[in-house]
């Protein structure tokens, strides 16, 4: 297929996914700050830009002091500039879609649409200064359904492993960050061994909300039952290998999809992704919480971002055998 | 007759269905019967059918100048619009006629001798300030002379009925898509009007155009060449005909950026590596198709294109520079070219037309502006046109400043009167002036699609028919039996 169309997929399954995992995560903070001491907030919402990687942009956008929340929420949902912004994401998740409009199901573009017009019918500025769970909520849900409607509706060929693929990368990608947000508030208190602060850090009820907003607390309790222990938490969402939302089962899923994109042919982003994924697979937490979590989580997030680095090389990129030529020999 | 046409009033134009003497003309007396069974509430319960088919399918269209780019339907009438055989004869020997001597004069004109500007057929002068006139076209060959592959002649018909040629789309004709829609919706939603009628298809359209895509491939290109679509993108208002035609032909519709030239040959970055590219069907204006030749800020288009046509490595379709030969100053010189490359005589006439820049024909033109249509030799889409004898008076005077300032830039024409058509307007059918765009495509010879689009002017007494100006259209039949063959004729009739 046309690599223009491809790579237009890939970031409409990566858009979509942000726009989900900044609702998820804002609702998360939300949540935590309303059982926490007043101190706390400003460092939180600090937290959370430093985990999205949007610190420097909103340092650009001179938007004052982190500790005004309601800034926060609103630079995080509904600002324009921020490209991280749930309701950025959404427009370019649809601008992607409509430039693909010819290879995907009337469905996917309406779920897409319906998205974008809704949140630009609706008073975002009172939503966010009032209550804005009922709108993170809204937002999750329609990217559920857009997923939904994509996965019912699109044959399984190159299109459709794009559109995926996109999403299981942002998603692994956020995972890590949902899980660095409570993390790095521990992190933030600096206390001698990180492993204790986790273990004997007295807000269960903050983990709790970590795997709610993962859509993944029904199901860490069946699997262990009545543990409040966050290291279990944390094992789940990293490692669990059946948990949809979880960075190992996200990278597992996202090689599937490459390996059939690449048709056998030898392929660096192959390569990349799964030295990723065993280098997580085995691991063990209690090990990495005697280092540092954080550190580890970016370094995934890092070689996430190297595999679609090498994803845009091997099927956006192609350069005429000319101009090939030109790159090697320079 | 049922209560939808009585009240119809044939008026004084040529009317497509009702003769003189108030009969129904024998080739219409089919669908007209057909029709005639329904209550004007059925007609209209077959009108919602039709909507919801347009909507679902995406066939819309967007107005240049409409900021909120609403996508528009472009309303199809019921009743259809059906051209006997022996009509249809005369339409097509004459549009074959006039695009095989279009071809020649621009082949000639751009590598050729230039043996019409040379022999005085048509002024150099004329030629080289005509706005469609690319100095950089000169040198480019197209295998077959079929540099018109896709062309669309509008025609008009007059008080007598005679068909006569309006104006030549040798660029980037657009429409098609309706023509070969109208008759998939046709089929869905009135199919009883078919009954007992043999009307020539027109869904071969894609097989013939990838044909003729495929037959100027550049030698180079072997027996498989690759043949893409070239839009400008999601944005521009044709760009529902774009993919349609992309699908019909199977062929992949590219934009500028999916291509990339590298020593003079065409490549198309696809996820599996890159592809040779033989033949682009640009849907770009020349001005926005090659950034090193044309408008430097093109973003639209591909840097190089044009030097890996010359190289011989690609067609681009349709050529470069043949806006030369649209231009409606251009147009009245088409009967002579006809006579000077063909050696016939025109099948087809055109419009009496005036020329501006000649000092007595211009002093007549302003001394009946109020009685002649004027228009600008550059427009397309029915923008900036002056209808005389439905203008006001500063109207008037500012077309009349205009071309005292520029007379190469307009030409004046007789008003033609376009024949009208039943259309359903409310509850009944009313007379609507209408016009027809055959497509003609060009390949080892030249071929037109049966039928083409009617295209017409839905407001009352208007003459304007193009779908930016508030037009609608109709399903075009082609019979494969002549006019006065159903009915015993008087004198023989046709065959």
């Amino acid at each position: 297929m046309l690599a223009r169309l491809a790579e237009n997929l890939f970031w409409a399954g990566r858009y979509v996914e942000r726009a989900e995992d900044t609702a998820r995560m804002v609702d998360v903070t939300y949540h935590t700050l309303l059982e926490s001491p007043f101190g706390e907030v400003g460092r939180t919402w600090d937290q959370l830009l430093e985990v999205l990687h949007l610190r420097a942009v909103w340092d650009e956008r001179g938007l004052g002091p982190t500790s005004d929340a309601h800034a926060v929420v609103r630079f995080l949902v509904l600002d324009q500039e921020n490209q991280g912004s749930i309701a950025a994401a959404t427009a370019r998740a649809r601008e992607n879609v409509r430039s693909v409009r010819e290879l995907v199901s009337t469905e996917l573009w309406e779920a897409v649409n319906d998205l974008h017009l809704e949140l630009r019918s609706r008073d975002l500025d009172r939503e966010v200064a009032e209550q804005p769970s009922e709108l993170l909520r809204l937002v999750r849900n329609a990217s559920m359904a857009i997923y939904g409607v994509a996965s019912e509706t699109m044959p399984r060929d190159a299109g459709w492993r794009f559109l995926a693929l996109g999403r299981l990368i942002e998603r692994a990608e956020m995972t890590c960050r949902l899980i660095d947000v409570r993390y790095g508030q521990l992190d933030a208190l600096r206390v001698p061994s990180r492993r204790d602060v986790v273990v004997e850090d007295g807000g269960f009820h903050h983990w709790v909300a970590v795997l709610k907003s993962a859509s993944a607390f029904e199901a860490y309790r069946r699997r262990y039952r009545a543990s409040t222990d966050p290291v279990d938490v944390i094992e789940f969402l990293l490692l669990a290998d059946d948990l949809p939302r979880s960075v190992v089962y996200c990278l597992t899923a996202s090689m599937q999809q490459l390996e059939a994109l690449s048709e056998g042919r030898p392929s660096r982003a192959v390569r990349l992704l799964g030295r990723t994924a065993s280098s997580l697979q085995y691991r063990d937490v209690a090990e990495l919480l005697d280092e540092d979590l954080h550190d580890f989580l970016e370094d995934v997030q890092q070689r996430i971002q190297q595999v679609a680095e090498a994803v845009a090389d091997e099927f956006f990129r192609h350069q005429p055998p000319g101009a090939m030529h030109a790159i090697a020999s320079s | 007759m049922g209560d939808l046409f009585d009240d119809y009033d044939r008026g004084t134009f040529f009317d497509e269905v009702f003769a003189a003497d108030g009969s129904v003309r024998p080739h219409y007396e089919g669908v007209i019967g057909r029709l005639s069974t329904f209550s004007p509430s059925e007609l209209h319960r077959r009108e919602h059918i039709r909507d919801r088919i347009f909507r679902t399918q995406g066939i819309t269209f967007t107005l240049v100048d409409d900021e909120e780019g609403l996508e528009r339907t472009f309303p199809m009438d019921l009743l259809p619009r059906v051209i006997p055989a022996d009509e249809w004869d005369v339409v097509e020997r004459g549009i074959v006629q006039r695009v095989t001597a279009l071809n020649r004069f621009l082949e000639d004109l751009y590598v050729g001798e230039q043996a019409a500007i040379r022999d005085r057929v048509v002024p150099r002068w004329l030629v080289h300030t005509a706005e469609g006139f690319r100095r950089e076209a000169f040198g480019i060959s197209v295998p077959h002379a079929a540099r018109c592959l896709i062309s669309g002649v509008d025609l008009v018909r007059d008080a007598d009925g005679t068909y006569r040629v309006l104006e030549d789309n040798l660029r980037n004709p657009s429409g098609v898509s309706y023509v070969l829609e109208n008759r998939a919706a046709m089929t869905r939603v009135l199919p009883i009007a078919f009954a007992a009628e043999r009307v020539r298809p027109v869904d071969h359209y894609g097989p013939m155009l990838l044909g003729a895509l495929r037959s100027v491939a550049p030698p180079a290109a072997g027996d498989r060449p690759t043949a893409v679509i070239l839009t400008p993108g999601v944005h521009n208002s044709a760009y529902f005909e774009h993919a349609f035609l992309a699908r019909q032909m199977g062929i992949e519709l590219v934009e500028g950026r999916d291509l990339v030239v590298e020593d003079h040959v065409v490549w198309m970055r696809s996820t599996s590596g890159i592809e040779r590219v033989d033949v682009i069907y640009r849907r770009i204006d020349d001005d926005f198709l090659d950034p090193v030749v044309f408008r430097p800020d093109s973003m639209l288009g591909v840097p190089g294109l044009l030097s890996a046509a010359r190289a011989g490595n690609v067609t681009i379709v349709n050529a470069v520079g043949n806006g030369v030969a649209d231009d409606k100053a251009f147009y009245a010189f088409v009967p002579d070219l006809i006579r000077f490359y063909l050696g016939e005589e025109p099948v087809l006439p055109n419009v009496t037309t005036y020329l501006l820049w000649d000092d007595e024909q211009r002093a007549e033109v302003l001394d009946r502006l109020d009685q002649l249509v004027v228009k600008p030799v550059g427009a397309s889409g029915g923008y900036g046109l002056v209808i005389g004898p439905q203008a006001s008076d500063a109207e008037l005077a500012e077309v009349r400043a205009a071309i005292e300032n520029d007379p190469r830039g307009y030409i004046a024409q007789e008003v033609v009167g376009l024949s009208r058509h039943p259309t359903m307007v409310g509850d009944s059918f009313r007379g609507r002036h209408v016009d027809l765009r055959p497509f003609a495509i060009s390949g080892e010879k030249v071929e037109v699609l049966p039928g083409g689009l009617t295209r017409v002017a839905l407001r009352e007494g208007s003459l304007v028919v193009n779908s930016s100006q508030g037009g609608g259209s109709k399903d075009t039949w082609v019979l494969e039996q002549s006019g006065a063959a159903r009915v015993a004729p008087e004198g023989g009739g046709g065959g």
